[in-house]
């Protein structure tokens, strides 16, 4: 630990940070456009300005500098003191901040970052009120740079964190800084876009409105969003996220730091791979069907109706055989419910792995890195929970099959009962499973759009999106990772968790955490969820 | 879209056939020796490249971005720095205006205005018959013959508004007395092994000899 003075208050500190870092964490607001502790320094903001301690060349006396340091350059060490309250140093973020809207063209009320903005926040913070340009601005155009992105060249600070994140993290270079001076812009080279799995993240790092997110853009006012913690199902590496939403509708996902799992970054798959939550073809409401009849329950009537089935069937089908298949996109509390109540019914139930989705290789970015020069991964395994689902199976003991296994096995109509979890953004049957599914006399299926397992089911329950419900989900490391509700249900839906709850025989609001709690007395695994850190309050 | 957004997807189109013969990416390569990484050769590259074709268009830099191992937005990111590489064809004869104090003083601007009505092109352009493109820069280190102009790499000291006629006319107007310098071309293989065996205060002594 360093020791060091900022504006006469001690501050104590870790080692090998830099100044501005010490400062932010202590609770100091710091303005500061390029540095991003993710990234390497570029210190040419300038905004971060501070007076230093120095020994005077001569006589060694010590006294403040009269030239300013940039804070994010400097590396704390023990003693050192440096102040950001002067006058000077005021001055001079003012100064930098009337540099930056010179020809900035105060779009505002047009721009998507508005609300969100650092130029924004910093002038009304440190800068000034009025501007004293009176010559024309100078006008530089927008860019369409690649298929997600595009760049509004007139907002450009210049902070260079973009340029520095293709070359550094997702390590694809396509971003440049092209001439020299007051004509400096951003830029990729004609015909050569940015085009990586990463590229949203610089729409994130961009902290003023240069650029943007195509998927993004005009849709919404950033103040009417209200973002919810969660964990993205995208893969199994479950990177920390926060989901905005306004009016029960998902508009995007921004990543959240976790120094255990994603860092700062996110992929795109994950960030906009949330379309299908609003899809029309989703199963809403749930449906029973006896013979031709198709009928809605009431929602307080279906745990009953699902307890009387199952248990009517175990009673009256001598050595029935129950077989339920968990869906690796189920949160652990779901699956641990379901499993509860099955076994609960039939204790000898078959507990069937759903399938994992797996796409093509492990990509690691920069492509080539090993060790600890990998800065982010996308996982080939295209679930959130298959380690969770895995835990439980290990847990709950008894016959456990692969899915593969199951089909084969219904299909020789070796089940008589079925409860079949599915949930996957895509659909999911791959091979033809409308004979297996024939063969159930009483089949669930919980999904959430329709195939044949839904086609055949005597009892259809509409599964929800994991941005409608809450609970964990462990990741490919085993780190068991809690995500929150952030939108409803579709109209006449309701959330697995909560009918899975009253099923299993428990009464009240279902929520993630007092089902892990539950949890936890049998699976000790559970008693310690990964959240992410806070993050200092002024950083971004 | 809506609104007007440069299109940066779709490359600058050019012709299939390389710009890049063997022997200049060879020449290009033979400048390797001298640093650590490939990508330090980037210099010596555009200039080989300007020096040989004229300019360097956005084909020739991805060509260089491929011998260089580098992306081609990094050789646009330097290039674009410089403000005396090209990207776009120049006249036979580039004439360099001198736009700083002394010449505007002395008539650097009358001089300027003068070579545009005789030439019928304004700032950055060539002439139809490809012989002169006509640029301004800040200062040629001539003051005190101001105003003064460059053609090519030739100098032109104290020119007057009614000189420029016989300037243009003049065939021989950038033939130069000493020779081009060589410092684009490849060293000779001895001179490598020297610059690296010697230490460094000595590279940097030769350097400002060589300057």
């Amino acid at each position: 630990m360093a020791k060091i003075i900022i504006d006469n208050q001690e501050v104590e500190c870790q080692e090998g940070i830099t100044v501005l870092q010490a400062a932010s964490k202590a609770g100091w607001d710091v303005p500061h456009y390029c540095f991003h502790p993710g990234l390497s320094i570029a210190a040419s903001c300038r905004l971060c300005l501070m007076e230093q301690k120095m020994p005077h060349p001569q006589t060694r006396e010590m006294g403040w500098s009269p030239k300013l340091m940039p804070a994010c350059q400097t590396p704390v060490r023990d003693g050192l003191e440096v102040r950001f309250a002067s006058d000077k140093v005021k001055q001079n973020r003012a100064n930098c901040l009337e540099f930056y809207l010179l020809d900035h063209p105060l779009d505002c009320p047009v721009c998507d970052q508005a609300g969100e903005c650092h130029l924004q926040d910093y002038s009304q913070r440190f800068g000034n009120a009025e501007s004293r340009m009176v010559d024309q601005k100078h006008v530089t155009p927008k860019k369409d740079i690649g298929p997600k992105t595009l760049l509004y060249t007139d907002r450009c600070v210049l902070c260079t964190r973009c340029v520095r994140f293709t070359q550094e993290i997702s390590g694809t270079n396509e971003l440049c800084l092209t001439n020299r001076g007051s004509k400096n812009e951003i830029d990729v080279f004609p015909g050569r876009p940015l085009d990586n799995p990463l590229q949203g993240n610089v729409v994130d790092l961009c902290p003023v409105g240069c650029l943007l997110d195509k998927s993004f853009l005009f849709k919404r006012r950033v103040w009417e969003l209200k973002g919810t913690p969660s964990t993205c199902p995208g893969c199994a590496m479950g990177c920390s996220i926060r989901v905005d939403q306004a009016d029960e509708h998902v508009y995007r996902l921004k990543p959240r730091y976790n120094p255990k799992v994603n860092d700062w970054w996110m992929c795109d798959e994950g960030r906009f791979g949330f379309e299908y939550v609003h899809d029309d073809k989703r199963i809403a409401a749930p449906v029973v069907r006896r013979g031709k009849d198709k009928t809605t329950p009431e929602w307080q009537d279906l745990p009953g109706i699902l307890k009387t089935r199952f248990e009517t069937h175990v009673r009256e089908h001598e050595g029935a055989s129950v077989a339920v298949v968990l869906s690796p996109f189920m949160a652990c509390e779901e699956a641990w419910l379901l499993i509860r109540f099955i076994r609960d019914i039939a204790p000898s139930a078959v507990l069937v792995m759903g399938p994992v989705p797996v796409e093509g290789e492990d990509q690691q970015f920069p492509a080539g890195a090993t060790g600890d020069a990998v800065k982010f991964t996308i996982l080939k395994e295209k679930c959130p929970n298959k380690r969770g689902i895995e835990m439980l199976l290990e847990a709950a003991g008894g016959e456990t099959l692969a899915f593969d296994a199951f089909v084969e096995k219904a299909t020789a109509g070796e089940f008589s009962a079925g409860w079949v979890v599915g949930g996957y953004p895509k659909a999911w049957v791959e091979k033809p499973v409308g004979k297996a599914a024939a063969k159930f006399e009483l089949l669930v299926a919980q999904d959430m759009f329709e195939n044949e397992f839904t086609a055949a089911a005597d009892i259809v329950l509409p599964a929800c999106a994991w941005v409608e419900r809450d609970g964990s989900f462990a990741n490919h490391a085993g780190l068991i990772q809690p995500f929150a509700r952030s939108i409803e249900p579709p109209a006449g839906a309701m959330r697995d968790g909560q009918y899975l709850f009253e099923t299993a025989g428990f009464e009240g609001i279902y929520s993630g955490e007092r089902v892990r709690e539950l949890m936890a007395a049998t699976i000790p695994a559970f008693n310690e969820v990964c959240e992410a850190p806070p993050v200092p309050a002024h950083t971004h | 879209m809506a609104w007007k957004a440069l299109d940066r997807l779709t490359p600058v189109a050019e012709g299939e056939a390389p710009l890049l013969s063997e022997a200049l990416r060879e020449k290009i390569r033979s400048f390797f020796p001298r640093y650590e990484t490939k990508r330090a050769a980037l210099l010596p590259a555009l200039h080989i490249v300007q020096n040989t074709l004229g300019h360097v268009s956005y084909q020739a830099m991805e060509e260089i971005a491929e011998v260089l191992d580098i992306h081609p937005s990094d050789v646009l990111d330097t290039l674009s720095f410089y403000t005396h590489f090209w990207t776009h064809p120049k006249g036979e004869k580039v004439i360099t205006v001198c736009r700083s104090l002394s010449c505007e003083v002395m008539g650097g601007k009358e001089v300027l205005d003068e070579i545009k009505k005789q030439l019928g092109i304004g700032l950055h352009e060539t002439t139809p018959d490809g012989k002169y493109s006509l640029v301004t820069e800040e200062c040629l280190a001539g003051c005190d013959h101001s105003a003064c102009l460059l053609i090519n790499e030739k100098l032109h000291k104290c020119v007057k508004p009614e000189d420029v006629a016989k300037l243009l006319a003049d065939e021989n107007n950038d033939k130069i007395d000493s020779e081009r310098s060589d410092l684009f071309d490849p060293p000779p293989e001895s001179a490598v092994t020297k610059t690296d065996a010697s230490d460094g205060t000595s590279d940097a002594n030769e350097a400002q000899e060589g300057n």
